[in-house]
């Protein structure tokens, strides 16, 4: 198991990047799309 | 922000992790794949310098025209850009472990960066100390524009100036020329360009959010 992850590290730091990532694009979006119905309440 | 640029701001940010993880690069005395921090440690500066430009241009704009908007921007640039300090400082920090042995060491680069967190954290103390709206905005303006002065000499001159182990000639060299193998330079540019690209949405968000507390206030007090 230890050897596996050696061999790979690079691949395992890229999975976990990813992982990350695509809970900051996850948050981003979702205060993005709550922050356009808070405009739209606002206008009217 | 529109679903093609936040498609287009997932998709390149993936490429760059990719890239910074996965594509070969040529050995670097001293370095090796610890060269691969350049991806992410450069442009996170980067965004720094640009957000704290955008901060220093939006207060110049509310002291010519008085407009709380520029005021609110001006902050929400101020707030995008300490948080990318402190990232870049972060991921410099975890190179400095592994290249120099540990993680803060007082060199002239994580010393400068430090002066320039102080300097920011300043000023949002500053903000937080003044209650009536014009006077703050007022005050912090000119205080964005005197910040700003600094950014250059403690990010491009300080640490070239003393003694620093920070390597220096990593993109171009002593003669000005761009020292860099190509493929690193590709990645290094579009990594540059991407993040660039989440700096505007994540600027774009906070200053919504900000113009919305501002219109808040402003409709109570009417």
């Amino acid at each position: 198991m230890y050897d596996f992850l050696e061999q790979n590290s690079m691949y395992l730091v890229l999975f976990i990047a990813l992982i990350i990532w695509a809970g900051i694009f996850l948050y981003l979006n979702k205060i993005d799309r709550n922050l356009k119905k808070l405009e739209r309440e606002e206008q009217k | 922000m529109n679903n093609f640029y936040k498609i287009t701001v997932f998709l390149s940010i993936t490429l760059v992790l990719i890239g910074t993880t996965i594509i070969p690069i040529p050995f670097i005395p001293g370095l090796g794949d610890k060269a691969r921090i350049i991806y992410l440690h450069v442009p996170m500066s980067w965004i720094a310098v640009l957000s704290f430009l955008l901060s220093m241009i939006y207060s110049v704009k509310y002291l010519r025209k008085r407009d709380l908007v520029d005021d609110v921007k001006a902050v929400s640039a101020a707030e995008v850009g300490f948080l990318f300090t402190i990232l870049a400082t972060i991921t410099g920090s975890l190179w400095a472990k592994f290249n120099w042995g540990s993680f803060w060491n007082w060199d002239p680069r994580e010393t400068s960066i430090f002066i320039l967190m102080l300097i920011y954290g300043a000023y949002f103390s500053l903000r937080s100390a003044i209650e009536n709206h014009d006077q703050k905005a007022k005050l912090a303006s000119v205080y964005a524009i005197i910040a700003f002065v600094t950014v250059p000499f403690f990010i491009f001159i300080m640490p070239r100036i003393v003694e620093s182990l920070h390597p220096a000639d990593t993109i171009v060299n002593t003669q000005g020329k761009i020292n860099m193998n190509p493929v690193m330079l590709t990645i290094f540019l579009f990594s540059l360009f991407s993040f660039t690209l989440v700096f505007f949405w994540v600027l774009n968000v906070k200053i919504r959010i900000e113009k919305l507390k501002l219109n808040r206030i402003q409709k109570n007090n009417i």
